[in-house]
């Protein structure tokens, strides 16, 4: 019974060991993260599959080792001797790791009490346990002397400030590698009505939930400004809308795109502002802000 | 010498085991809406009452407070009598007990959902009722200590260790974290602010987890599982080291509820290594109980209440192994805030306290009644359903915090977060959700087949109101005899032993909490923070009353992709006036520290009205109430009297003009909401609330400005 429980421990803990390292590999295969039903049932499934196959596993182990018994036991009685099973590596090891009085001589350290007819023995500190116990004192003297006297390890904001100079020695190398995607600023872009940028664009805007301000058609709501008529609160055509991107209009609420995404990103999303312009939403927003053509009725040509 | 004639009194006991049964039953099924609101959230029923922030805490409560409350008592009045050979000490006093904490219970379930609540997790019951939990508690005290000084038994058995130092802690705890200023019947701000107030409030939630649901089930495990199997205690040596390493560090561990946010950095590794040094002590309880069922390994198989009590404590053992992990700094950076905390406290509930209680039932209810249990097979059945419920409970909310985790943290190639819309790590944990709410079920299914098993046993018996029982009074002189010092010198001596234990769970606490109150030098002033506007302080009553702090933490931790996400990280001193803090210990929404501007008033309004509608998908409860109920500008007064009693530094006769201010910040907004083509009266709720969400992380960023010329 102890070794079946022990057994289903390792089972138990082996599995969840498993649904960790899947949910973990599946991370970077599902960008759109949407776990499915279907999965976790796949999971759970193998999960329980997994369990079965160790409990066969071990069941198997007992039969074959009650056999192997039953066989010495023979061999020993033809043999004319009697017969004396041998201890498992497992019960001499927690014999030596428990340092218990066996069952059978445990009258030897009773200490006599009898709590409503309740006993108590006086069995050792198991060796184990003890030692284990004292291994986690000395840990905690050196976790403190490490992190408070010697300074050897960099508490919380020590290990932020480390954390964010990694990222940023990080970002101005990919910065240095894609020189065109550093250029693009408000200055020199221009519009065109490539559906490739348009397309990735559209996802952007699906991506960051734009729709809640702006309405998923671009329509507007009762937050956000309708996207999809020539009037504009901060300037239309592409240079006007990209800096409301990417820079935002923070005090109405228009946040800062600019320091969530990439530069690309924000060009790919405004292109796809534009290219709104004229589309029909369900239900618009009255115009706000003030009519804007020139530039981009040109673009668009 | 001459044996005397008494009773048990079973009474007492049979009425504490049917409010188990009872409560159970209840806050299960609370727990159960509340996890398929969380998939599912119009399940409250668009009433305000049954919105998850508030009967979260009713959920908590109940199973804390009312179902293992009620079991431990009827328990420590069942085991006390027997251990100590004497009827309880006042039948009176049993009781008023018993009545006096139902009728605390019942004030909880009707309080709760009306939003009266502290926020501090535990503790949420407003001051009567804590003053009424003190004068009760102090009762059962009474009631305890003058039962073992009228024993008949010379000497204290563990359980009864256990039990003293339940209560003498539980009494600091409540009493120091209760702390708080009343403003009406059912109002109060904690005497603690930010840091300190979280301080406090973890190092009491901590500790209520330890001394509530730890060592008097400690008590109880050493008083029914040598009963049940027969056998021996394994080791009397173990019994009295892990007691007393048990109490003494337990006490430390609170600051690990608050890594890696702004309490000082000593304090919490105090609460780190202090954790680990809980493992062994921890196991010691586990180990002496299994160990005990040497030479019983075969009647586990056969006998229920066995197997309830293996399940529990191996529950137990691979909760208190679990505890000390997660509070690795590198660990506790992963699973904090996440359904991983949900799966531990459940791992713990469900496995260690649940089947611990219900051992006990199954062995308890069938001697009182003097008949056998009525079904042996419902029993087993009854097994196997909680122990898949706890598997199908736990193992979905581990994947889930672990999957939500990764979500928050993971970074692109370009260095920006790949899930900026928190939105998205919501979505995709709901699949888990709705495999933990199966779990659940399970379990609860289970209990249902318990009570019905126990109300047919019940009725097949005959209830022995007063068992007799016999044995020897006390000699007056006491003969010392051999079992070590700690027999002679402590065992029999109850007052000294309480004593003792006071001062062992007492170092702790002094040790962590003087400093954090005395040293300055812990909690950084930033002279641009100030107090709530009158408006923002209504509303942020409201954010407290609706239990927000439940799913929104309103605290920024020093990680990139925090910084990244929410923006700068929380400073000790953002928080000087907050009383109560609203770190908050769950996100299942985002945080809140630095929402302030950065939607606008108009988004709020949306968004608190239909909040599926501005984002699609959220499980964001709405709240339509909040529009229609009105600021009661009658308060205003005492709130800002009250905080200033406690050092808040509103200016001299400002109560006589604050409506005014409050006024103007409202028409302000409300002007604002227009511009969007928004009507809405000035006096609303809602305005309050939006005043509040958009001055969180203000104060900050005005330095930054002040800094900056």
């Amino acid at each position: 019974m102890k070794k079946l429980f022990s057994a289903f421990l390792l089972a138990f803990i082996s599995l969840s060991c498993l649904a960790q390292s899947a949910a973990k590999e599946s991370l970077p295969a599902t960008p759109s993260a949407s776990h499915s039903l279907s999965y976790y049932v796949t999971i759970s499934f193998a999960a329980v599959v997994f369990i079965l196959f160790i409990v066969v596993l071990i069941t198997l182990t007992r039969v074959l080792n009650l056999l192997m018994r039953q066989l010495e036991k023979q061999r020993a009685e033809a043999a004319g001797k009697t017969y004396v099973p041998q201890l498992s590596w497992w019960a001499k090891l927690t014999q030596q790791l428990n340092d218990a009085v066996p069952v059978e001589q445990e009258g030897t350290i009773e200490m006599g009490h009898d709590y409503d007819g309740i006993r108590e023995l006086d069995n050792h500190l198991p060796p184990w346990w003890k030692w284990f116990f004292y291994i986690t004192i000395v840990w905690g003297a050196i976790y403190l002397v490490v992190y408070h006297l010697t300074d050897s390890l960099p508490l919380m904001h020590q290990e932020y400030d480390t954390e964010v100079a990694q990222a940023k020695t990080a970002q101005q190398k990919l910065a240095a590698l894609q020189p065109a995607a550093a250029a693009l600023d408000e200055s020199t872009l221009v519009y065109s009505p490539d559906a490739i940028i348009i397309g990735r664009g559209k996802e952007v805007f699906a991506k960051n939930a734009c729709g809640s301000c702006h309405g998923n058609d671009g329509g507007g709501n009762s937050i956000g400004p309708n996207l999809t008529d020539p009037y504009w609160l901060h300037g239309g055509g592409i240079k006007n809308v990209f800096h409301t991107i990417k820079d935002g209009v923070v005090e109405k609420g228009m946040p800062a795109w600019g320091k969530a995404m990439s530069i690309t990103d924000v060009r790919d999303v405004a292109f796809f502002v534009l290219s709104l312009e004229g589309t029909k939403p369900a239900n618009p927003k009255a115009p706000q802000g003030e009519l804007y053509k020139s530039e981009t009725k040109a673009e668009k040509k | 010498m001459e044996l005397q004639k008494f009773y048990y009194d079973n009474k007492i006991v049979k009425a504490f085991y049917i409010a188990t049964v009872v409560f159970g039953l209840v806050g299960m099924l609370v727990g159960l809406t509340a996890a398929i609101q969380l998939f599912y959230p119009i399940f409250n029923f668009n009433l305000q009452y049954t919105t998850f922030g508030r009967i979260r805490p009713l959920h908590t409560n109940a199973i804390i407070f009312a179902f293992v409350g009620n079991a431990i008592f009827g328990a420590v009045y069942y085991s006390l009598q027997r251990l100590l050979k004497t009827r309880m000490f006042s039948d009176l006093l049993s009781w008023v007990h018993f009545w006096g904490w139902q009728l605390i219970i019942l004030a909880a379930a009707i309080t709760l959902p009306l939003g009266f609540t502290t926020s501090k997790e535990y503790a949420e019951l407003e001051w009567p009722i804590d003053i009424a939990i003190t004068i009760v508690w102090v009762i059962f005290g009474i009631n305890m200590i003058g039962t073992i000084l009228r024993r008949r038994e010379r000497h204290m058995y563990v359980a009864i260790w256990f039990y003293l130092a339940t209560f003498v802690t539980v009494a600091v705890l409540h009493i120091v974290n209760s702390f708080e200023i009343p403003v009406t019947f059912f109002k109060s701000y904690s005497w603690y602010a930010g840091v300190q107030d979280a301080l406090v409030q973890w190092w009491y939630g901590h500790n209520a987890v330890a001394f509530f649901l730890t060592t008097p089930f400690l008590g109880m495990m050493y008083y029914y599982l040598p009963k049940a199997a027969n056998r021996p205690v394994y080791s009397y040596k173990l019994s009295i080291i892990h007691f007393w390493s048990l109490i003494f560090i337990y006490i430390w561990a609170g600051p690990h509820h608050l890594l890696y946010t702004s309490l000082p950095d000593w304090a919490q590794s105090l609460g780190t290594v202090f954790s680990i040094m809980l493992i062994a002590p921890s196991w010691g309880g586990a180990l002496n109980g299994l160990m005990t069922l040497r030479g019983a390994w075969d009647r586990v198989r056969e006998d229920p209440v066995l197997k309830f009590i293996v399940v529990a404590i191996t529950a137990y053992s691979m909760a208190v192994l679990e505890g000390p992990l997660l509070s690795l700094k590198n660990v506790n950076a992963i699973t904090h805030f996440t359904d991983w905390i949900v799966a531990h406290v459940h791992l713990g509930a469900l496995g260690w306290n649940g089947f611990l209680v219900f051992a006990v039932l199954y062995w308890t209810i069938p001697r009182m009644w003097n008949t056998t249990l009525y079904s042996k097979k419902m029993a087993n059945a009854h097994f196997w359903l909680g122990t898949l419920g706890i598997i199908f409970y736990a193992l979905p909310m581990y994947v889930s915090g672990l999957t939500q985790s990764l979500m928050w943290k993971e970074f692109n190639a370009d260095g920006f977060l790949v899930y900026k819309n928190f939105l998205e790590t919501t979505v995709a944990i709901l699949p888990l959700h709705m495999l933990r709410a199966i779990g659940g079920s399970l379990y609860l299914t289970g209990f249902i087949l318990m009570t019905y098993n126990l109300i047919k046993t019940a009725y097949a018996g005959k209830f022995i109101a007063n068992e007799e029982a016999q044995a020897a009074p006390l000699a007056k002189e006491y003969v010392a005899t051999s079992g070590g010092w700690h027999y002679r010198v402590l065992e029999n001596k109850p007052i000294l032993f309480t004593v003792l234990s006071l001062v062992a769970i007492l170092i702790g606490g002094i040790v962590e909490m003087v400093p954090t109150f005395l040293i300055k030098s812990n909690v950084p002033t930033i002279s641009s923070v100030k107090p709530y506007s009158p408006l923002e302080l209504h509303g942020r009553d409201i954010y407290i009353r609706e239990g927000c702090v439940g799913c929104h933490t309103q605290m920024v931790r020093p990680f990139r992709s925090e910084t990244e996400r929410y923006g700068e990280y929380s400073k000790a001193g953002e928080f000087v006036y907050d009383h109560p803090f609203l770190w908050g210990s769950k996100r299942t929404g985002p945080d809140l520290a630095r929402v302030g501007g950065k939607y606008s008033n108009s988004w709020h309004y949306n968004h608190l009205l239909a909040p599926d509608a501005v984002s699609t998908g959220s499980i964001m409860p709405s709240y339509p109430w909040l529009f229609e109920q009105t600021i009661n500008l009658d308060l205003t007064a005492g709130k800002i009297n009250a905080l200033r009693k406690i050092g808040v530094p509103y200016a001299e006769n400002y109560e006589a003009t604050a409506n005014e201010d409050l006024k103007k910040q409202a028409t302000e907004i409300t002007s604002s909401l227009k511009a969007d083509g928004i009507e809405t009266p000035s006096d609303a709720e809602i305005v309050a609330v939006i005043a509040y969400l958009q001055r969180l992380g203000k104060d900050i960023k005005a330095e930054k400005v002040a800094e900056q010329p």
